[in-house]
C-alpha cells in the first residue's frame, strides 16, 4: 500500500508547501476570512442543509495556520485585535462568577455543569479566530495545536466531543442570552445587558 | 532507492496539496472539516441567518435538554459530511426521546433551545506519514515486536515504524446512545498494511459522567495506549519504545464502564474493562480470556496522575500444528504522572509487566514550547525479564527473557499548520549486556549484546 520511496518526498512536500502557504498568506488569511464569510453567508441563505459545510469552510479557511495572534496581528480584523476576552452567561442564569479553572473544565468537556449543579453548555468560536485563540491562551492555557491535540485524544478514544460552534461573538452573545445553560466567550466590547460577565481573565 | 521517482512524486504531491488547499478555500462542501469543529456548527453559524436559526431553535425547544446530555454524553464526534436525512432522523429521535429523559437529566427544568443542529454521523480520522533510519544494520529496529521487518537490516530508510492511517465514524443515535467505529491501517505482523477494526462499540450514557460501552475498545494499559496511533496527540515520534514494547494486546472485546467525578477542583476518571481478545499472526493465534482491568486518572490543574492494573489469561496456538500452549497469567501495572502548565511539560511513567517473567520499564520526558516549536527530550529503559523465585529457568530461557535496553532521545515537534505537525527525533539506543534489546531479525549465531546505535525519524502527523 505505501511505497517506501514515497515517504520522504511526501513528507518534504507536505512540510514545504504547508509552510509556504502559511508564510505567504498572513495577508491572504485576513482577506480569505472576509471572502469565506461572504461565501458562507450566501451559501447559508441558499440552503441550510449545507450550512454545516459552509461553517466548516469558514472554520477551515479563516486561518490556514495555527499562528498565534501576533503573527496575523498586522492584518487581522481591527475589532478583534484590540479585544479583551470575557466569559459570559445569560443574564437569566443563576451563575454569578466562575474561576478560570472552572471555565477550563467546562470548555474542555471535563464537566457538564456549573459548580452550582446547573447544566453547562459551552459555545466555541471558529478555529483560527483571534477571540478563540485569546480565550484558550488566557483562560485554558492551551495554544491551538495543544487544544487540537487534546480533542484528538478525547474524540478518538470515544470520551467526549468539543463544544458547539458559532460564527462570531454576536451569534455567541445571542445564543448565550437565550439559553440559561449556555456559556461563551466574547469581546468585552460586545457585552450588553442580555449577558453577564462571569470571568474576566 | 529510485531517485527519479522521488522527484516526480515530490512534484505530484506538491501540486496535489496546493490544489487541495485552493479547493478547500473555494469549495467548502468538499473540504474535510476541522477536528475542533463539531459537526453541529451549521444552522446558527452566521449572524446573517438569524431568522432560520430562530425558527429551528424554537422548533427544537423540547429537544433542548438533550443538548447538554448529548454534548456530555461523551460520544466521539469528529466532523464533516453527514447526510441531511441523518440530521432529520436524529432530530426527530432527539425530540421524541428527550422528553422522557428530561426528568432524569441534570439539565434545567426549563427547556432552553439547542445551540445548533446535531449531525448523526460524524467522520474523521488521523494518521502519520514518516520514515526512519537506524545505524544498526545487522538487525531491524521495530516499535512493535509483532512487526516482521523494521529499520536497519531490512532497509536503510524504513517507513514501517512510522506509517499509519485511521478512519473514524461516530454515530449519535440518541442523546444517550451512540456508537463509534475506527478502522486503522498500519504495518502488521504479516507484513501487510491490512485495515483492522480498532474500536467498534455502542455506548450508553446513564448520565453525562457515567457511561458503558459494549464492543471493542482499545485498552488503556499505559498512559497513551488508547491514543498510541494518534501521533498528533503526543510530542514524540512514537510513544517511548522501551516501555511500549511491554504492550502485548491492543484491544478488548467486551464491556467497559467509565465513571467521572469531581472532587473540589480536581477531577477523576475511573474506568473498568472486562473482555476477551484474539490476536492473529501468520503462524500463531493468541487468545486472551478473563481480561479485566481498572484504570484511574486523577487531574488537578496542570497535573495528571494515572494508576492502572490489567490482567488476563492467555495462550498461544500454533496455526500450523494446531497445538495450543499452556495458559499463563499476564498482568500490567502502570503508574504515571504528567505536569503541563502550558509553556513546558514533563511526563513520566513506570510499568511492570508480568508473565512468566517480570519486566520493569519506565520513561521520563519533558519539553518546552516556543511559538510553534516544541523541543523535547526523552529517556526510557526496560529491565531484563526476571523469573519468579520458585521457577528454574534454563540458561536459554534467561537469555531469551533479557531484552534490557535504554533509549535517550531528543526531538523537535513543529506545528507548522493547523491539524498537522512535523517531528524529527534522534534516539540513541543502548543495549544492555547479554541483551539484543527489541531488535529483530538478528542473524543466527550473531549477538549484538551491549551495542549502541542510533535511530533518526522524521514524520508528519495529521488529524481531520
Amino acid at each position: 500500500m505505501f511505497r517506501k520511496w514515497l515517504i520522504l518526498p511526501l513528507l518534504l512536500a507536505v512540510a514545504a508547501f504547508a509552510s509556504s502557504t502559511q508564510a505567504a498568506s498572513s495577508v491572504q488569511a485576513a482577506s480569505s476570512v472576509q471572502a469565506a464569510s461572504s461565501v458562507q453567508a450566501v451559501k447559508s441563505r441558499r440552503t441550510s442543509k449545507n450550512a454545516q459545510a459552509a461553517s466548516n469552510a469558514q472554520a477551515a479557511s479563516s486561518v490556514q495556520d495555527t499562528s498565534s495572534v501576533q503573527d496575523s496581528s498586522t492584518v487581522q480584523n481591527a475589532t478583534s485585535a484590540l479585544a479583551e476576552v470575557v466569559v459570559v452567561v445569560s443574564s437569566r442564569s443563576s451563575v454569578k462568577s466562575l474561576t478560570a479553572e472552572q471555565a477550563t473544565k467546562i470548555f474542555l468537556g471535563k464537566v457538564v455543569s456549573f459548580p452550582n449543579g446547573q447544566a453547562a453548555v459551552p459555545i466555541d468560536q471558529p478555529e483560527g479566530s483571534a477571540i478563540r485563540d485569546e480565550f484558550y491562551a488566557k483562560v485554558v492555557h492551551k495554544n491551538p495545536s495543544q487544544l487540537t491535540a487534546y480533542w484528538a485524544k478525547v474524540i478518538f478514544t470515544g470520551d467526549g466531543q468539543p463544544p458547539s460552534l458559532l460564527g462570531d461573538s454576536a451569534a455567541v452573545r445571542k445564543a448565550v442570552s437565550h439559553n440559561p445553560n449556555a456559556i461563551g466567550y466574547i469581546e468585552k466590547s460586545a457585552v450588553n445587558r442580555s449577558v453577564r460577565v462571569v470571568l474576566e481573565p | 532507492m529510485p531517485k527519479k521517482y522521488c522527484l516526480a512524486t515530490l512534484v505530484l504531491v506538491a501540486s496535489g496539496i496546493s490544489v487541495a488547499e485552493a479547493d478547500q478555500k473555494d469549495n467548502p462542501a468538499s473540504a474535510s472539516a476541522n477536528i475542533g469543529v463539531s459537526a453541529s456548527a451549521p444552522a446558527a453559524a452566521t449572524a446573517n441567518v438569524p431568522a432560520s436559526s430562530r425558527k429551528k431553535t424554537r422548533a427544537k425547544k423540547v429537544a433542548a435538554p438533550a443538548n447538554p446530555a448529548a454534548s456530555a454524553a461523551a460520544v466521539a464526534p469528529s466532523l464533516s459530511g453527514a447526510s441531511a436525512k441523518a440530521t432529520a432522523a436524529s432530530n426527530s429521535t432527539v425530540r421524541s426521546t428527550s422528553a422522557e429523559k428530561d426528568s432524569a437529566d441534570k439539565a434545567a427544568a426549563t427547556a432552553p433551545p439547542a445551540i445548533t443542529e446535531q449531525q448523526m454521523f460524524k467522520f474523521g480520522g488521523f494518521g502519520t506519514l514518516g520514515i526512519s533510519h537506524s545505524s544498526m544494520n545487522q538487525a531491524d529496529y521495530v516499535i512493535d515486536s509483532d512487526m516482521p521487518k523494521g529499520a536497519g537490516r531490512s532497509s536503510d530508510w524504513s517507513a514501517s515504524n512510522n506509517v499509519r492511517v485511521t478512519a473514524h465514524v461516530t454515530a449519535d443515535f440518541t442523546p444517550r446512545v451512540s456508537a463509534i467505529l475506527q478502522v486503522d491501517s498500519e504495518y502488521r505482523s504479516d507484513g501487510s498494511y491490512r485495515p483492522e477494526i480498532e474500536w467498534f462499540n455502542v455506548k450508553y450514557a446513564f448520565t453525562p459522567d457515567v457511561y458503558m460501552r459494549v464492543g471493542r475498545v482499545a485498552l488503556p494499559t499505559f498512559m497513551d495506549s488508547e491514543n498510541r496511533d494518534v501521533g498528533y496527540s503526543y510530542v514524540w515520534v512514537n510513544p517511548p519504545a522501551d516501555l511500549y514494547h511491554q504492550l502485548s494486546i491492543p484491544n478488548s472485546d467486551g464491556v467497559d464502564l467509565v465513571y467521572r467525578s469531581e472532587i473540589g477542583e480536581a477531577g477523576n476518571t475511573f474506568k473498568a474493562i472486562y473482555g476477551t481478545n484474539t490476536e492473529k499472526s501468520p503462524n500463531s493465534e493468541s487468545i486472551s480470556k478473563n481480561l479485566w482491568g481498572i484504570f484511574d486518572t486523577f487531574e488537578y490543574g496542570p497535573a495528571i496522575f494515572h494508576l492502572s492494573y490489567q490482567q488476563r489469561r492467555s495462550s498461544s496456538r500454533n496455526l500450523q500444528t494446531g497445538v495450543s500452549g499452556e495458559w499463563n497469567n499476564y498482568s500490567d501495572l502502570s503508574v504515571g504522572a504528567s505536569y503541563d502548565p502550558g509553556n513546558w511539560f514533563v511526563i513520566s511513567e513506570w510499568v511492570q509487566h508480568r508473565s512468566t517473567t517480570k519486566v520493569d520499564a519506565m520513561y521520563f520526558s519533558g519539553g518546552y514550547r516556543i511559538n510553534k516549536f516544541t523541543p523535547y527530550f526523552t529517556y526510557g529503559q526496560n529491565s531484563a525479564g526476571s523469573f519468579l523465585s520458585d521457577s528454574a529457568p534454563s540458561a536459554a530461557a534467561i537469555e531469551r527473557a533479557n531484552r534490557a535496553q535504554s533509549t535517550t532521545g531528543v526531538g523537535l515537534r513543529w506545528d507548522f499548520m493547523r491539524n498537522y505537525d512535523f517531528k524529527v527525533q534522534y534516539d540513541q539506543v543502548q543495549l544492555s549486556n547479554d541483551s539484543n534489546g527489541y531488535l529483530i531479525n538478528v542473524p543466527t549465531g550473531v549477538t549484538l549484546y551491549g551495542s549502541k546505535f542510533h535511530v533518526i525519524s522524521a514524520v508528519v502527523d495529521f488529524v481531520f
